[in-house]
């Protein structure tokens, strides 16, 4: 029962998401089990309440990423510089013409900028010899912060149009998807979740430090490489689509972890779908609290995660220990 | 057999290990012994291929461990490293069974009682334990131990002694750093002194 117990949750997240906005459906029941028979249905809750599940599911991997290639427990794609790197690559190629918010060509800039981030955060970590977790959290955070004050200065060098499309996506929402960047999300999603379970046993082993790890027949290096990569495709692709939803990538990984242990290759899927049920029901709280008007979905990301987050450190924290 | 031939090692602008020839036979137990910094470690991390020389080369039987893929690496020599960190909580069996089949070696150290304990809550003598298990696990021709003694119990040290001495008499070669007088390890085949 534990082990599907948040799959239910997510299914039953995922269906009253469906039911629950502004409008009222009539015959919920009957035009769910008949796809394009209701347009607000079919044509607007339904991708929207998907992309919450696919964009909470990269996120929470992404994080689970960023947690075992690091080795530390407050790696996340925020902290890493992977997500202000998501966004200066989107906001970049959106201000400067190349691109539309919400197209797939949005989502490959920002993936390109989350690659590039991650990888000037992993380089300077290193640039003294062997990659501390401390100093790759220390130089992260500044990098975070440097590509963040780029978004702005980018956002403020937009068209009003752009601008406008820009400071929403930011604050981070999922209005604006479509079945365009639905597929796109889709796709980066699928790429980056199989790359980690790809390389799950090695993060089991990484966990116990670099030369033990080595010691075990693991390449360091390249499931670093791998791992920056995924992290990258999944934390660009959910962050050029969606905006910033800041909190996922830390609570997902770890909540799973509390209820499921440390193995990396259940802590994919578990992540994934923990992930998403965040994300859904975030997004459902978020259109309905304060109607008409939509909060932006990072306030009740961190409303919603961080409690449980706390109450499952407080209550049982010895499945992570900081040496 | 490990031969090392004319090593140097410089660290930090020191030089650790100077000039320094070995031939380590197959199949025995030998120790590393000499004072504090005075390259223990440093060789015993140098043959599993952690570090490269900077001059002279260190080969197991005719494989050169710098060059070797970590992968391959591990099918030929193990090693436990001294104070070994756990951050994730692991079983004590599940770390151990990353290096290969767990029964046999959890029995042979005095572990099966606390195989279903996660690792982080074990005390240093366990989790260093449960190191060389994990070690021995991965069932390798060269066995390097990092302290294997340190912090443990008598009644331990007797059971990891005895269990070494097994596995040199099947053939393993065994390497070991300690902080042992000469006269105390009778159970060793062979003593390198280092001095620095």
């Amino acid at each position: 029962m534990k082990k599907w117990f948040p799959a239910l949750l997510l299914l039953s997240a995922f269906t009253l998401s469906l039911y629950v906005g502004a409008t009222q459906i009539d015959n919920f029941w009957s035009a769910l089990i008949n796809p394009g028979s209701n347009e607000i249905l079919w044509q607007i809750r339904f991708p929207r309440v998907t992309a919450a599940v696919i964009v909470g599911a990269a996120l929470g991997v992404a994080g689970l990423l960023a947690q075992g290639a690091c080795n530390n427990a407050v790696a996340e794609p925020a902290i890493l510089g992977t997500a202000a790197g998501a966004a200066f690559g989107a906001v970049l190629a959106i201000s400067t013409g190349l691109v539309e918010v919400g197209t797939i060509g949005a989502i490959a800039c920002g993936t390109i900028g989350a690659l590039l981030t991650t990888a000037l955060t992993f380089k300077l970590a290193a640039i003294r010899g062997a990659l501390s977790s401390f100093t790759l959290i220390i130089v992260g955070i500044a990098i975070s912060a440097i590509f963040t004050s780029f978004v702005g200065i980018a956002s403020a060098m937009a068209s009003r149009a752009d601008a406008r499309s820009i400071s929403f996506w930011s604050l981070g929402s999922l209005a604006l998807i479509t079945s365009e960047n639905l597929i796109g999300i889709a796709l980066t999603t699928l790429i980056g979740v199989a790359i980690a379970w790809r390389i799950a046993p090695a993060l089991d082993r990484l966990s116990l430090g670099d030369a033990t790890a080595f010691h075990l027949g693991v390449n360091v290096a390249r499931i670093r490489l791998f791992a920056l990569i995924a992290l990258s495709i999944l934390a660009g692709g959910a962050v050029s689509t969606v905006g910033s939803i800041a909190f996922i990538g830390l609570a997902a990984p770890h909540i799973a972890r509390f209820i499921y242990g440390p193995s990396h290759r259940k802590l994919v899927a578990h992540s994934a779908i923990i992930g998403g049920l965040i994300v859904v029901v975030a997004d459902t709280v978020s259109r309905t609290i304060a109607q008409p008007n939509e909060l932006p979905i990072g306030l009740a990301t961190a409303l919603l995660g961080a409690p449980v987050l706390i109450a499952l450190v407080a209550f049982k924290n010895n499945v992570w220990r900081t040496q | 057999m490990i031969t090392i031939d004319e090593i140097t090692i410089v660290r930090d602008g020191r030089e650790i290990i100077y000039d320094y020839s070995e031939q380590i036979p197959a199949g025995s137990i030998t120790v590393i012994i000499g004072p504090n910094g005075c390259g223990k470690s440093t060789l015993l991390a140098a043959i599993a291929g952690d570090i490269a020389p900077d001059k002279g080369t260190i080969t197991i039987d005719d494989v050169h461990p710098i060059l070797t893929p970590a992968s391959s690496l591990a099918a030929i020599r193990a090693m436990a490293v001294q104070n070994q960190g756990f951050t994730l909580g692991f079983t004590v069996r599940q770390i151990v069974e990353m290096g290969g089949e767990s029964t046999e070696v959890l029995q042979a150290l005095g572990l099966t009682e606390i195989s279903d304990r996660l690792v982080t809550t074990l005390s240093g003598g366990e989790a260093q334990r449960v190191a060389i298990a994990q070690a021995i696990a991965q069932k390798t021709p060269v066995l390097l131990l990092d302290e294997p003694l340190a912090a443990q119990d008598i009644s331990s040290r007797k059971r990891i002694i005895e269990l070494l001495q097994r596995l040199a008499d099947s053939g393993i070669t065994v390497v070991a750093v300690a902080h042992s007088t000469e006269t105390e390890l009778t159970w060793a085949d062979k003593v390198i002194k280092q001095f620095h």
